[in-house]
């Protein structure tokens, strides 16, 4: 990829934030009550106003106070319909887009912790790493009997798409570990049970129910996307593109947010 | 179960784990979910932007408060020790007519005001020469006769062709301009020049530290700079720069021009719609050429039904036949950067078989103001945010659309009372935010209504003799029952220490006959027009001035074609033109309607007599005071000659009061008990001076009333400031 490979994910960033913005004002426009909105936002720059037209009147600027209060309530009450539309299924695109830009794959020659909660701290010392070809652990187990944890340090050799097993007892539990480089779907963490939880930061298949291991995850590097000549954090650039697409559409709209 | 509660409850269970999801959401402790798109970023931003900037304003505020005290304290020490009120609430009511309100006082109409005369005062209310709004009004704020504050008319004239001007406020292009091939590029805003002289009572109020709220008092554009907020009244342009310019678009072929006051626009037909546009101001880029800017609007009528559906730019709606829009925005385009913002109302007249549609004078938009109608700017802002947008328009109460028949009663009926209320919202938003000081308001609808509804009051009004008295609606009788009723709620809102005054200019009486004043010094020798002429056109079109020793213009003023002042003028001043004045005077004072045999003219009035002050020059020589039923013909007003001198007044427009000011009085109510039998408008001014304990200028002409305020209030007031 080269130097295209820096490129790519802030490429993605910008084309998500605009289709989401404009996506978004839309759905926003649709399913918002426009003329209630403008009348509250009206009001609420009146009561600003008044704070500076009335400014030596101390009841004025004490009620003026209040009434802010009062319709910034007023104004969240009547975003809070569109924004029922619009929260999830953002909620969810954030979601999967984070899986490819919130981290990055390790690279090869990176040591990297591969950690394993299991369900008693009894079962730490019955737990081992099988490790495929490409991947090699560095040092022997740490163990944390009071967070039931155990941590092994790992060193990626090669590329590629990898399973690694925790054993515990007779019992195999897989985990994806990627090792290259680009824009790849990475999966931090495989859970038991949690299925919110679940949702929300793992790609991977639920660890079996009612066994010893209750989740593996893998500490991949954060991504940070290189953008007008600084280094953001994906859904930093994400907050700043679709918030700016987001304006330049309701104006473009006519659409009163 | 029933099935709607089945389908209610399965609505609660749906919207319950809608929550419960969007709870979950926020909830859920991942980086990534603090931020949920542009909608979550925008509902923030716009809610808690606001809030920001509060805090952000409160700690400036908490931070130049102890310095603001602090100079308030050096700067007016004490401000009320001396006053012996608090609060000063002013409503006046443009022509609430003395006659009237007694009569509907006795007959029970009016209990509030009845209520304050109980109380307090009534008194009938000595106005100016001439009773003009913006002469009386002009007195009432600055306490000084029309000679120190330089407005006699609502016109004024061009000495040097004769040609009228608002009498009030000038109105030029920037002052500096780039010419680049056709364009003229206006390097600045156009210019505004008050013509007002005399300074307002609400100065010398705020310079003592006494907040006011002034609202709609007329001549106040452009506003002033005090301390306080105001919202200029009459006076105030449209965006076009005139006094109010309706437009009237139809499909019907007429090629009459109204005579004043509205333009007629041609609707085109495009297959199922129909399209028109709204003339506005002059192009400023075009250096003068007189081309005006258009905003175009599509009408689109349903098959089948009364109503249309309209699109002016990015707006929709739907009006049905008798309707009015809500105030719709218009943008005219220039050029990039070049644009002039104003609101106008859309009635749909009709809709079949032909289509009319009338569209208010495009008022200045008071959320984006292109020429200041506030002081400070951000008043008329704060206003527009706080209730919609409203009428700006210093006559916003269509009377040319009435009088040309564009309008029905009805129609215009709605229009003052939909600003009526508006303005009524305003009123108790001054009141809440002015709990100390001034709060004065104008309302106009008393005037506009008056005007153009008298001929149902009126025994045998020309304009309204073939409807029974039985059928006739009682518009007059409703207006006054309805600013009872405001004045009701006001004295609700006050307390003890607060001064209610209700004022009006003038009173109002019948206008039935009209008098062409130049045609009868036509006849009479004193005009001359160009040989072969038996009239003229508008504005003194073929007068002779050479051999023209008078004329008149405007409603009442009456001038002398002087030598030296004039352009072309042939009367000698001093002992000439003074035996003129006395000449005519002695001429018309008693001139008897041939047709009537009632007195037509009541009163000629010598300015040198009726007023003092630096500005008597600009003066008319003589004033005109027309007897009851009788006031200068419309023809008259405009500058031209007509064969007859009195003639029936067969429009709307039937009640007046530009008549002889001794017939026509104003009001003065007060909370309080007031002593002098004879109180004058120009009285106003000094007696809040004194009431709130300042020391009155010299100059004024106004004396302060004997107010009955209790010592043990005063006493508490000084306590209490």
């Amino acid at each position: 990829m080269g130097s295209l490979g820096i490129n790519i994910p802030s490429g993605i960033v910008i084309g998500i934030s605009l289709a989401i913005g404009l996506a978004m004002v839309a759905v926003f426009g649709y399913t918002s009550d426009q003329k209630a909105i403008h009348v509250a936002k009206n009001r609420l720059k009146a009561h600003l106003l008044a704070l500076r037209l009335f400014q030596d009147q101390i009841r004025v600027v004490l009620s003026s106070y209040a009434r802010i209060v009062l319709a910034t309530g007023h104004y969240l009450r009547l975003a809070f319909k569109p924004l029922l539309f619009v929260i999830v299924p953002i909620t969810f695109l954030i979601v999967q887009v984070d899986r490819y830009l919130g981290s990055l794959p390790l690279s090869v020659g990176q040591t990297f912790l591969i950690q394993a909660r299991v369900s008693n701290s009894d079962l730490l010392n019955q737990a081992s790493l099988l490790l495929p070809s490409g991947l090699s652990s560095t040092a022997p187990p740490v163990h944390d009997p009071a967070e039931n944890k155990i941590a092994w340090r790992v060193i990626a050799e090669q590329n590629g798409v990898y399973a690694v097993n925790v054993q515990v007892a007779d019992r195999l539990f897989p985990k994806s570990v990627i090792v290259g480089s680009g824009v790849q779907r990475l999966s931090p963490v495989r859970l038991r049970g949690k299925f919110w939880e679940r949702i929300f930061v793992s790609s991977e298949p639920a660890l079996p129910a009612n066994e010893s291991v209750e989740a593996i995850d893998v500490q991949y590097p954060a991504r940070e996307i290189a953008f007008a000549g600084m280094e953001w954090n994906w859904i930093w650039l994400f907050f700043v593109l679709s918030m700016a697409a987001g304006f330049l559409f309701k104006s473009v709209l006519g659409i009163e947010i | 179960m029933t099935f709607g509660r089945k389908v209610a409850l399965a609505d609660r269970r749906r919207c319950v784990a809608c929550l419960a999801l969007l709870a979950l959401i926020l909830l859920c402790p991942v980086p990534s979910h603090a931020y949920a798109g542009p909608g979550a970023g925008f509902a923030v931003l716009s809610s808690f932007w606001a809030l920001f900037v509060a805090f952000l304003y409160s700690v400036y505020a908490f931070l130049v408060w102890p310095f603001r005290q602090l100079f308030r304290l050096l700067r007016h020490r004490n401000v009320y020790a001396k006053a012996k009120i608090k609060r000063a609430v002013i409503l006046g009511f443009d022509g609430m007519d003395p006659e009237l309100t007694e009569r509907f006082i006795a007959e029970g109409r009016l209990p509030n005001l009845a209520k304050l005369r109980g109380q307090g005062t009534f008194r009938k209310l000595t106005t100016t020469y001439p009773a003009i709004s913006p002469v009386a009004w002009s007195t009432f704020m600055t306490g000084v006769n029309p000679g120190k504050h330089n407005i006699y008319d609502f016109l004024a004239r061009d000495l040097a062709n004769y040609l009228p001007y608002l009498s009030s406020a000038e109105i030029k292009g920037p002052k500096r301009s780039w010419k680049i091939g056709k364009y003229n590029i206006p390097l600045g805003g156009p210019r505004i020049k008050g013509m007002r002289r005399g300074i307002p009572f609400w100065h010398w109020l705020g310079e003592a530290g006494i907040f006011c709220s002034v609202l709609r008092v007329p001549v106040t554009f452009p506003p002033e700079k005090f301390s306080g907020v105001l919202l200029s009244g009459m006076c105030v342009p449209d965006l076009k720069g005139s006094q109010g310019t309706f437009c009237f678009c139809t499909t019907r072929t007429n090629s009459d021009k109204f005579r004043e006051g509205g333009v007629r626009v041609p609707i085109e037909r495009k297959e199922s719609s129909y399209s028109s546009y709204i003339p506005g101001p002059e192009n400023p880029l075009s250096g003068g050429s007189g081309d005006e800017l258009k905003v175009k609007f599509e009408i689109r009528p349903e098959p089948g039904k009364n109503h249309a559906r309209f699109t002016v730019d990015s707006e929709t709606f739907t009006l049905k036949v008798g309707e009015y829009s809500d105030w719709i925005p218009l943008k005219f385009k220039a050029g990039v950067g070049f644009n002039a913002h104003g609101i106008a109302r859309f009635y749909l007249k009709e809709v079949s078989p032909e289509v009319e549609v009338y569209v208010t004078p495009v008022n200045i938009d008071p959320g984006r103001p292109d020429l200041p109608i506030s002081h400070p700017l951000t008043y008329s802002v704060y206003l527009e945010k706080l209730f919609g947008p409203y009428a700006t328009l210093g006559l916003a109460e269509d009377t040319w659309a009435l009088n040309e028949k564009v309008l029905d009663d009805d129609a215009f009926l709605a229009q003052c009372y939909a600003n009526h209320e508006d303005r009524e919202r305003m009123l108790f938003d001054a009141l809440e935010k002015t709990q100390q000081g001034l709060c004065a308001c104008v309302f106009d609808t008393t005037d506009r209504v008056q005007h153009m509804f008298w001929r149902y009051l009126d025994e045998d009004h020309p304009a309204a003799r073939e409807i029974p008295r039985a059928e006739r609606p009682t518009v007059i009788q409703d207006l006054y029952a309805r600013m009872d009723e405001l004045i009701g709620r006001v004295m609700k809102q006050i307390d003890e220490h607060t001064l209610l005054m209700i004022v009006s200019d003038h009173g109002f009486k019948s206008f039935a006959r009209c008098v062409n004043l130049n045609a009868w010094l036509h006849q009479a020798g004193y005009l001359v027009l160009k040989p072969g002429k038996t009239e003229s056109g508008d504005w003194f079109d073929d007068v002779d001035w050479s051999r023209t020793r008078a004329y008149t213009m405007g409603l009442n003023g009456l001038y002398l074609n002087l030598k030296g002042r004039e352009g072309q003028g042939i009367v000698e001043p001093g002992v000439e033109g003074e035996s003129l004045k006395e000449e005519l005077r002695h001429k018309l004072n008693g001139l008897v309607d041939p047709e009537s045999g009632h007195v037509g003219i009541t009163g000629v009035f010598d300015c040198d007599e009726v007023y003092a002050g630096p500005y008597v020059e600009n003066a008319p020589d003589l004033i005109v005071g027309y007897g009851e039923g009788y006031r200068a013909s419309w023809d008259s007003v405009m500058g031209k000659v007509t064969r007859q001198i009195f003639e029936d007044n067969l429009k709307a427009w039937s009640g007046d009061h530009c008549v002889d000011p001794r017939l026509v009085p104003g009001v003065l109510f007060c909370n309080q008990k007031i002593s002098d039998e004879k109180p004058a408008i120009v009285d106003v001014a000094p007696t809040i001076l004194k009431l709130f304990g300042l020391t009155l200028p010299g100059y004024l002409d106004g004396k302060p009333w004997t107010v009955g305020i209790s010592t043990s209030r005063s006493v508490e007031l000084s306590a209490a400031s």
